[in-house]
């Protein structure tokens, strides 16, 4: 045995030992993009992806988010889209308005409204919802801290949205991170919107910011201003004020590796 | 007809096996303790219905005594005709006299199974008798015989034949007649059936009203009776009976998943589908429990009915109860619908509308029909109005209108109050106060003003006031004045609302209204209803 063809035989066990660590078991999920440097990713079904903002205030953008990347994954086949939310959170986040759907561009009749009473049925609904062939994708609206939704429920509800192809987004409040196995994490911020033609005080378009707190994309890219328009996700330069509020218990964005340990530490 | 005299004090003797034997039930009537039950032992020892309650314990010093509970007896007897239900599809309590101690099953077509009318009465007689209810029975052509005999005569079967006679020679009061008619009766000197038969009609219906005639004629078989089944009839059911009686939930799903591959051959024979399935457990101890499930589209897939009701039961896990065992089991479907069979592989149209479906059944199953909602557009401008969250199972939706407002993706299902100041009263928001945090509104559109819909509030529209009535010209006759509805007069200025979107230093987008105008005589109110992404 020469020694370059070990060194290639070791540089491909490591590869594999990286691999197993960042996302355990994961191998076969993991995250496919396809995307050139500085736009945002266009991410396939199969993804559990955890969208936290600070507060219930930021309702609207987080729904805003994850809806416009469900855009993307609607087919003709798979045109169904799933919200789950317990029964008694309406009022403190607001349900989804079919007539505000129909004007973001989605058809209000593909949305199939879950409203379970308790965390257990909710997590019952969602792997029965990722399942099904039909669905494009389940948006999971979960406003305080869940003691049910461990590590171990959304390893369950990532295995399987792996194994189905759909999506699900777990949209999230709070500074608080639950660990949990879900492929990406990001942070979001409500930004100013853009322009308005021909009115300059009215609010424009919807834009967010959005940090990757964890799972790793290409280059490292972890920041994004990302404003929607009816073809897609535009991207801005980021907005330089915006960054040094104290936002999350992290001072910046922590790498998919570290926020892996992290979480299976918490 | 099964009669059970005694069924008030038999039921709370069974429910409660420590009330002592003599038992009577008294009610307050016109100010006074009257006895409205008894049992056998408590009328062996002379007291009678109607006597009052001193009277009663100074005749019988051991008497228990209890007040009735009218809506509880009620509510007991009818799961017990439910019960019933496991002899014939059809049966019905019949409340003409009392609400509860008189049970009518239609056996038409059914007594063969039990080996006969006689032997069929034997058993519902004697089954209900070893469990300590005192009851009559009797099978004759028609409900009103059937009474007469069962209350008056010893348990029998009536043949159609035997009928005229047999009723003839029954005291008037058989044929369930109010009080006074009965009184009136025993005045003119008419006490059986077969003298008031004899009788002229016209004079007796001048006397006492068509009710005599009708139960007359009903008694006879002249006109028909009807009976109103307290479960409606399956036209497809399927069920199977269990020499020992089952308790575990596993085994009553395992049972059901058997009865919906029978089922489902039933309705395939027939080129039929169902939407709702019922199961009906029966309990030995008289109870009927049941559960629905509901299927979105027409189906006889046992595989699927089988896993709703999986579903359904692991819902009720807590409130499920077998008491002593359930000894049958029986599954119907209704809702039914022509399904012909269709072709599965080379060139059927793989599509998922129906895992769907399927899909929406096992959530509405088992997190509730009300908890899987689907949107439907309403034609209103009501932003609350407009879209209607209806349960998925209850149809396809409807196409989206064109419309596009500007509207948000998240309503609150109640708008919230929020306090809101503007540089100038008309002006854009400036500062919005909500959930005790302030925010600070840079930018801002509106308004976008919806009036109303004043005809949903019973209210009357005035856009031109009416004219004043003219004078009349000589020798002609005046107008009518114009007609006015008798309905309050619509005041837009006080549910008006002016709706604006306004955005927040951070990039919070909200949709605020305004209820009222600054102009009017109370101060404008603010609230929140919505939120852009």
């Amino acid at each position: 045995m020469t020694s370059p063809d070990r060194q290639q035989r070791i540089a491909a066990l490591r590869d594999t030992i990286a691999d197993i660590e960042r996302k355990p078991a994961l191998a076969e999920a993991r995250v496919r993009v396809e995307a050139e440097y500085g736009r945002f990713p266009k991410f396939a079904g199969g993804l559990l992806q955890e969208i936290f903002t600070d507060d219930c205030r930021n309702t609207g953008a987080s729904l805003g988010f994850a809806l416009a990347q469900m855009h993307g994954l609607l087919t003709a086949s798979r045109m169904a889209v799933v919200h789950l939310q317990l029964a008694d959170e309406a009022q403190k986040l607001g349900l989804p308005y079919g007539p505000g759907l129909a004007h973001f561009g989605l058809d209000p009749g593909a949305m199939i409204l879950v409203r379970p009473a308790t965390m257990a049925e909710l997590l019952w609904a969602a792997e029965e919802a990722i399942a099904c062939r039909a669905v494009a994708g389940v948006v999971a609206d979960i406003a305080g801290h869940q003691k049910l939704l461990d590590f171990t429920a959304s390893r369950r509800l990532s295995l399987r949205a792996a194994e189905a192809g759909s999506s699900v987004f777990m949209l999230r409040y709070g500074m608080q991170r639950q660990s949990s196995a879900a492929q990406l994490r990001w942070h979001l911020l409500p930004t100013r919107s853009g322009h308005k033609q021909f009115d300059d005080r009215a609010p424009g378009p919807a834009r967010w910011q959005v940090r990757l707190e964890r799972g790793s994309l290409i280059r490292q890219h972890a920041e994004w201003v990302l404003g929607w328009t009816e073809h897609g996700f535009s991207t801005f330069a980021p907005r330089t004020g915006q960054q040094s509020r104290p936002a999350t218990p992290f001072p910046r964005a922590v790498t998919g590796q570290l926020a892996d340990r992290l979480s299976q530490a918490g | 007809m099964l009669s059970l005299g005694n069924w008030p004090t038999d039921y709370l003797k069974r429910a409660d096996p420590t009330l002592a034997a003599p038992l009577a039930l008294y009610e307050k009537i016109k100010g006074g303790l009257r006895i409205v039950a008894l049992d056998s032992e408590a009328s062996k020892a002379g007291i009678t219905l109607g006597q009052s309650l001193v009277n009663a314990r100074a005749l019988v010093p051991a008497l228990t005594a209890r007040e009735i509970n009218r809506p509880l007896l009620e509510a007991g007897f009818a799961d017990f005709a439910d019960w019933h239900s496991n002899t014939s599809p059809m049966v019905a309590v019949l409340d003409d006299v009392s609400s509860f101690g008189d049970l009518v099953l239609d056996i038409t077509g059914v007594d063969h199974l039990f080996g006969g009318e006689p032997a069929m009465l034997h058993m519902a007689l004697t089954r209900l008798r070893l469990l300590g209810y005192s009851v009559n029975g009797a099978i004759a052509p028609t409900i009103g015989a059937a009474w007469a005999v069962s209350h008056f005569l010893s348990s029998r079967v009536v043949a159609a034949d035997g009928l005229i006679g047999l009723l003839d020679a029954l005291p008037v009061s058989a044929l369930r007649l109010n009080e006074q008619q009965v009184a009136t009766l025993a005045q003119m000197g008419l006490k059986t059936i077969g003298q008031l038969r004899q009788r002229p009609r016209k004079p007796l219906q001048a006397r006492f009203g068509l009710s005599l005639l009708t139960r007359l004629d009903q008694a006879y078989g002249i006109i028909e009776e009807r009976m109103t089944p307290r479960l409606p009839v399956a036209e497809h059911h399927v069920e199977r009976r269990f020499a020992d009686p089952i308790a575990l939930m596993d085994d009553v799903l395992a049972c059901a998943h058997d009865l919906a591959i029978q089922l489902a051959y039933r309705l395939e024979a027939d080129g039929k589908g169902a939407q709702a399935f019922h199961l009906f457990l029966y309990r030995v101890d008289h109870k009927v429990m049941s559960l629905s499930v509901n299927s979105a589209r027409l189906t006889r897939d046992p595989h699927h009915i089988a896993q709703l009701f999986a579903h359904r039961a692991e819902r009720l896990s807590g409130e499920y109860d077998a008491g002593f065992g359930i000894d049958m089991i029986r599954l119907a479907a209704s809702s039914l619908d022509a399904l012909d069979a269709s072709q599965l592989g080379a060139f059927s149209a793989d599509e998922g509308t129906e895992d769907l479906d399927q899909l929406n059944d096992r959530m509405a199953s088992r997190l509730g029909t009300m908890a899987v909602l689907r949107t439907q557009m309403v034609a209103s401008n009501m932003p609350e109005r407009a879209a209607r969250l209806v349960p998925t199972q209850a149809g396809k939706p409807d196409m989206a209108s064109s419309r596009s407002f500007t509207r948000p993706v998240r309503l609150l299902p109640v708008p919230e109050y929020v306090a809101i100041s503007a540089e100038v009263p008309d002006g854009l928001p400036a500062l919005m106060i909500w959930r005790r945090q302030q925010y600070r509104l840079v930018k801002g559109a509106g308004p976008e003003r919806l009036e109303t819909e004043w005809w949903r509030f019973a209210e009357r529209l005035e856009l031109v006031p009416p004219p004043e009535p003219k004078e009349p010209e000589p020798g002609k006759e005046p107008d009518p004045p114009p007609y006015i509805p008798d309905l309050p007069l619509h005041e837009p200025d006080g549910k008006a609302r002016d709706y604006y979107r306004v955005e927040d230093e951070d990039g919070r987008r909200f949709w605020v209204f305004r209820l009222g105008f600054y102009s009017g005589p109370t101060m404008p109110s603010w609230y929140l209803h919505g939120f852009f992404p």
